[in-house]
């Protein structure tokens, strides 16, 4: 009782005593509160039979029939699919080309060349994927696009890419390639300047050529940094990128098959059916597989190399 | 000479690189300025025969380009003004050791990034507790602050000496005189850096817009480039004043350059800015 008592009056005294740094935070801690933590509550819809008219608590309770329903579809094996893989897609090439570029670009020593190549690769990182959406329509627009001006010069026949679904993971590996490279390599670029110059001196007076001293030397030195990203990376598997495959994919229900992901099956159920509670549910079943997928991987990497995890 | 050949390697695979990333910022301006009729025959072309400004002109003789500049201009503004602030005065209670519960502020912030609220419980937020559907605040206030960008400013700041504080404390100052005085102007190239992020953000966001504004006339220039790939009906909402039909409405043309004009600031502030990115990834890599 009375460690209680001064426990609330502890808090108090270090409130008042420092009111004017919790007056700094309060902004950020009301923002917090109402746009990040507030929302959570609509985790509960998932559980529910959500009318606008009978709002959150007066809905019915309906316990894990949307999840029933959910899972009764094939959708949510596709969606889940999607998502999984396409993030795979990106992580692996997306990793794979950044270190790719910063290595390349390590080699070079003239520095207006290097910062000319930087500058523009990093580039598409700042237009959003809607411009990032009319530049692809200009090369895989079946009409007027480059491509199949291109492939018809050749004398080949045009394909109707909007129309032609299996490509789409690797066009949309392409394009998130293209736009996140150059921001990506900024990360190894900047850990490869710090490996310390005294093991490619070592290797050079060994008579290592340069592509050796890149395999033995640049490449396992990056490991660390290669594991975070893609740590990373795994960490928000679950999570489809809708800003893009809704910009780039759209409406077009062809290619849905092969580039509907989760976020992007949830915001249809919102928006287009109305349906709050089953995209409830579907956010929930992301959420958790997110913070499962996070947690576990957390633990691994603490496992295998303790300088590696996130937190 | 093997070692030649490998660098020249280098040298053609990093000019590959840089076209391939180049050459679609080029198809979309040139061809901007090429001719609707000459983009319906032979489609888009790296050097089009034909120019015209007719693309432009549609856009501009109509009043949405200009309102949608204006939504943009005032969103990312404002936005960006109030992210900073918000952010970095935030950050520093973090970062500051005579905190006592500043742990748990920032676990309490760390774990926003590890499990999210999602789109339904946002959306009824936003639409209908806060009724701010089709106001121009719900472009603005989501993004106010951002836990990633915080951390930044967190790492940054616990690197300051503390007898920049001390010091101060010792004179009478109290703590908001502080961060305001001493430490944010010592730390403005990051918070410089951060405030590039959120303006970026906020330039290129069309998430809330799709979600949250269906009145035109708050529609961000991002939100305009949807409509007119989209839209059928580009003249009406345009809103030019031509009514002569005899004209070809330049469909193409206005939608490559509605892009353009969107883009533009950003691809010329670019070359000033872009050491302000890579210093806040480097920054944000560090961690915390």
């Amino acid at each position: 009782m009375r460690s209680n008592k001064a426990g609330a009056s502890g808090f108090i005294y270090e409130i008042v005593k420092n009111r004017y740094l919790y007056l700094l935070a309060l902004p950020g801690m009301l923002f917090l509160l109402i746009f990040a933590y507030t929302p959570m509550l609509g985790h509960l819809l998932a559980f529910q039979n959500y009318r606008l008219s009978d709002g959150l608590f007066g809905s019915e309770w309906v316990g894990f029939k949307n999840f029933e329903f959910f899972f009764g579809n094939k959708d949510w094996l596709r969606v889940t699919w999607n998502t999984v893989f396409l993030n795979g897609l990106f992580l692996v090439f997306g990793i794979g080309t950044a270190v790719l570029l910063a290595v390349l670009l390590n080699e070079i020593t003239n520095k207006w060349f290097k910062k000319t190549v930087q500058s523009f690769v990093f580039l598409p990182y700042f237009i959003s994927w809607l411009v990032v959406s009319m530049m692809v329509q200009t090369v895989f627009s079946s009409s007027e696009g480059m491509l199949n001006q291109a492939l018809t010069a050749l004398g080949f026949q045009g394909v109707d890419w909007y129309l032609t679904p299996g490509v789409w993971p690797y066009i949309l590996t392409f394009v998130y390639v293209w736009k996140m490279a150059g921001y990506n390599s900024i990360i190894f670029l900047a850990s490869i300047t710090g490996i310390s110059s005294e093991y490619y001196e070592c290797a050079k007076i060994e008579g290592a050529s340069r592509m050796q001293q890149i395999i033995y030397i640049t490449l396992p030195l990056l490991r660390p940094v290669i594991m975070i990203m893609t740590l990373l990376g795994i960490g928000r598997i679950f999570y489809g990128d809708f800003g893009m495959i809704y910009a780039l994919v759209g409406d077009v229900g062809v290619l849905y098959p092969t580039t509907d992901v989760i976020d992007t099956f949830a915001y249809r159920a919102l928006r287009q059916m109305g349906n709050f509670s089953m995209s409830s549910a579907i956010i929930v079943y992301q959420s958790s597989m997110g913070l499962i997928t996070v947690i576990l991987f957390n633990w691994l990497a603490r496992r295998i190399d303790s300088d590696s995890r996130l937190f | 000479m093997r070692e030649r050949l490998f660098l020249y390697f280098v040298y053609v695979l990093l000019i590959g690189f840089a076209l391939i990333c180049f050459i679609p910022f080029w198809i979309v301006l040139i061809n901007s300025f090429a001719d609707e009729a000459n983009i319906q025959t032979s489609g888009y072309q790296l050097f089009p025969t034909s120019f015209s400004l007719n693309a432009y002109s549609f856009l501009l003789s109509g009043k949405q380009v200009f309102r949608s500049y204006g939504v943009t201009l005032f969103v990312t503004i404002v936005g960006t003004t109030l992210g900073v602030i918000i952010t970095a005065s935030y950050a520093y209670v973090l970062s500051h050791p005579k905190v006592k519960y500043r742990h748990v502020l920032s676990f309490l912030t760390f774990f926003t990034m590890l499990f999210g609220a999602g789109l339904v419980g946002f959306y009824m937020l936003i639409a209908n507790w806060l009724h701010l559907k089709d106001s121009i605040w719900a472009l603005i206030l989501p993004y106010l602050l951002n836990p990633f960008y915080a951390f930044i400013l967190v790492s940054y700041f616990r690197s300051l000496p503390y007898e920049l504080n001390e010091a101060a404390t010792v004179d009478g100052a109290n703590d908001m005189y502080i961060f305001f005085r001493i430490i944010w102007p010592v730390s403005l190239p990051v918070i410089a850096t951060v405030a590039l992020f959120y303006a970026l953000q906020y330039w290129n966001d069309w998430y809330l817009s799709l979600l949250f504004i269906d009145n035109y006339r708050l529609h961000p220039l991002q939100i305009m480039i949807r409509q007119l790939i989209s839209n059928l009906n580009a003249m009406s909402y345009v809103g030019g004043s031509q009514t002569d039909y005899n004209i070809m409405i330049p469909t193409f043309g206005m939608q490559l350059a509605i892009v353009c004009i969107t883009i533009g600031p950003i691809v010329f502030v670019y070359p000033f800015v872009q050491k302000y990115f890579i210093k806040g990834m480097t920054l944000g890599s560090v961690k915390g």
